[in-house]
């Protein structure tokens, strides 16, 4: 689902700004500051870049992402940049004309404010918004933290009614570190029970599994397959950890990583293969930058991210491992962890929690299965199957 | 698999390639050059001593003699291949393979120099040192010097010479791939003691070394430097590319991925290889053994990604 976006989507993001309200401890912005904050100046000349180019840009439509730091901190900004946008892509006649979205990934911490409301009332048909809400309090707050320490939960959740009514098809984003995994179970239930129909979870690319993690979090994967399954609820929600199309061999050669299809621009006026190549996001590796807003792309640096695949970034184990779909990759984090500066060897950290939960995986679905079939529900089940929206990484 | 340890004998060794040297002389001690035939010995590599301009101390000449080996040299009657700078071919030695570095910019106005010593050399290696340069009207004009080129070679056959132009003969005698192999077939062993990929990677960088005399060799990501994990280049049949890992890294930042102008140099020079072998055919039975080189329709194989991605 993720490559079919991308081909038939081209996302492009602004870096509005690197400061965020919140210092959740799973952050992969390393270099988060209040300095850096982009420039109405330098997000017109990114547009115009972008625009001018159509001919290099063949995707039907356009996915403008906002992100931070918190990109809401700067609704000021965003809304000239929309308004631009929009004026640009009619007085062009582009071909992206009603087919673009604004989408936004926040912390929630400020939806509520005038100011955000506005924006979201005047952009409405063409917005996506995400809000990153952990699951019950004890598990959000344990990373979720403000700069003071104190947890953001209270903040978050009083905002989540709204963002639902307003999107009601919008799911909610939940990333998984060691010291997550007792409380998954209990925290995919509650965004459930916050009327969150889906959960896109998945667990870090960094190297930060302890021993017997994996088993921990196969159990969490099977407890909540049994939650979901007795209780019904896999009618009305969806849980991302479970999915029929992972834990098979591959026997495609593609790339599961976006990055370089995807252009990403910083407050300097820096083009990156995707943000996660920005040196904010890096802990030991220079920037990658592609080009800039008054000299446009080079492409001979789009190159080896337009032809990679994945046998040739990949260890001999990834290429024979058996449970290989669905096992994925950060490009940035590849680059990041890797023992030279290249994007050609893919990290291994999360083989064990891959594996961990194919086994829940093939659990969640013959346990299904087999009820469904027992209850001759199976051809229902298959009609009228949950559909989540899917995610933009 | 490594087969030849290029031994810098000082840091304003000659360059023979696209690489600049530094002018500056430091001369790797001779106890360090021992070292390093003898790890060359152990590791059953061929050595290949690049020399500098100014003469070597006289005991050098004798542990350098301990090790059969090849000398590259500056315009120099004992080497066995001998770089040309300036387009100055009055002191080349014609039974070694000449080696002329050159921009694209002198080798536009001097390309027709080489009509004069095609016939006569054993072999000529054209390097031409700013390929990332090149911009479309450089690309037709490349074309046409090849053009001019594979005529004035043409006319070599047909005196039953059998010349070499690494732009134009190296692709038709070509099965396989043959680049430059830096870190997969040769490494360079610097005036510092330490092991590079080439010795571009050395003069770029000192600190990029991949490991020492002491410590062994340590090429992380070594799968890199092969055919195998380059994507854009294991589907090419520019067979005589000299597919430059540091022109790459420079280019794209990836050591495994060519840039545009150095995929479109190897297609012009493998489309004028094409014309040249057709029509030597027709002077008789001359190069029949050779397999047909197919007509493309491009001359950068990223263009054709989504065929064999």
């Amino acid at each position: 689902m993720e490559s079919d976006n991308l081909i038939r989507y081209k996302n492009i993001t602004f870096i509005v700004t690197k400061d965020c309200q919140l210092a959740c401890k799973y952050c992969y912005l390393v270099g988060k500051n209040s300095k850096e904050r982009m420039s109405f100046e330098i997000a017109k000349q990114a547009i115009d870049y972008l625009l001018d180019e159509k001919r290099n840009f063949r995707e039907a439509g356009v996915v403008w992402d906002f992100i931070g730091g918190e990109p809401f901190l700067e609704i000021d900004l965003i809304r000239q940049i929309c308004n631009y946008i929009k004026f640009e892509l009619y007085r062009r006649n582009h071909k992206w004309f009603n087919n673009y979205r604004f989408n936004f990934s926040t912390n929630g911490l400020n939806y509520h404010e005038s100011k955000i409301q506005k924006f979201i009332e005047e952009n409405l048909s063409h917005l996506s918004i995400g809000i990153t809400i952990d699951g019950t309090k004890r598990k959000h707050d344990l990373n979720r933290i403000h700069r003071n320490g104190k947890g953001s939960y209270d903040d978050v959740v009083k905002n989540i009614p709204l963002w639902q009514k307003q999107f009601p098809n919008e799911g909610t984003k939940v990333t998984i570190s060691s010291d997550d995994i007792p409380y998954i179970k209990e925290s995919v239930l509650h965004l459930y029970d916050l009327g969150i129909h889906a959960v896109h979870i998945n667990c870090v690319f960094e190297d930060v599994w302890k021993e017997g993690d994996d088993k921990l979090f196969e159990k969490q994967l099977v407890e909540l397959a049994d939650e979901i399954i007795d209780n019904d609820l896999y009618k009305h929600f969806e849980c991302s950890f479970y999915s029929e199309e992972i834990g098979k061999p591959l026997t495609d050669n593609g790339n599961w990583c976006g990055a370089g299809m995807m252009i990403a621009v910083d407050a300097a006026g820096n083009f990156y293969p995707c943000t996660r190549f920005a040196a904010y996001s890096l802990r030991s590796k220079r920037p990658i930058i592609i080009g800039n807003v008054k000299d446009g792309i080079d492409k001979n640096k789009l190159r080896p991210f337009l032809t990679l695949n994945r046998t040739a970034q990949s260890p001999q184990k990834c290429i024979d491992c058996e449970v290989a779909s669905g096992c994925a990759w950060c490009q940035g984090e590849n680059y990041d962890a890797a023992d030279t500066n290249t994007i050609y060897q893919r990290s291994t950290a999360i083989c064990k929690m891959h594996k961990a939960r194919v086994r829940a995986n093939n659990y969640y679905w013959n346990k299904l299965y087999r009820k469904l079939e027992l209850e001759g529900t199976r051809d229902e089940f298959e009609k009228n199957r949950y559909k989540v929206k899917p995610f933009i990484c | 698999m490594l087969q030849y340890l290029n031994i810098l004998l000082d840091d304003s060794a000659v360059s023979f390639c696209h690489y600049e040297a530094e002018k500056k002389q430091r001369l790797m001690s001779i106890d360090m050059l021992k070292a390093g035939i003898r790890f060359a010995m152990m590791e059953n590599l061929m050595i290949q001593f690049v020399f500098p301009d100014s003469p070597l101390p006289k005991e050098y000449y004798s542990v350098i003699d301990s090790i059969d080996h090849f000398n590259i040299k500056r315009n120099s009657e004992d080497s066995d291949v001998c770089v040309v700078e300036n387009w100055d071919f009055s002191k080349a030695n014609a039974n070694v393979p000449i080696v002329v570095r050159t921009t694209k910019e002198v080798f536009f106005q001097k390309h027709q120099l080489l009509n004069g010593i095609i016939a006569q050399a054993k072999r000529i290696n054209i390097i031409i040192t700013n390929v990332n340069t090149f911009n479309n009207d450089d690309f037709k004009e490349y074309k046409g010097i090849l053009d001019a080129l594979r005529e004035q070679v043409e006319r070599v056959y047909i005196d039953r010479k059998s010349p070499q132009l690494n732009l134009l003969t190296d692709r038709m005698m070509l099965k396989e791939m043959n680049n430059c192999g830096a870190g997969d077939t040769n490494i360079t062993l610097a005036p510092n003691g330490k092991f590079y990929v080439c010795p571009a990677f050395y003069y770029e960088d000192k600190g990029d070394s991949i490991g020492d005399l002491e410590q062994g060799l340590e090429i992380r990501n070594k799968q890199l430097y092969k055919l195998e994990c380059a994507p854009i280049c294991r589907h090419c049949d520019a067979f005589q590319c000299k597919r430059c890992i540091w022109l790459n890294r420079k280019a794209t930042l990836e050591v495994n991925t060519p840039s545009h102008e150095q995929c479109v140099l190897a297609h012009l020079e493998r489309n004028a290889s094409r014309d040249l072998l057709h029509n030597i055919r027709k002077l008789g039975s001359l190069l029949s053994e050779q397999e047909d080189i197919n007509e493309l329709d491009y001359l950068d194989p990223f263009d054709k990604r989504d065929e064999w991605q």
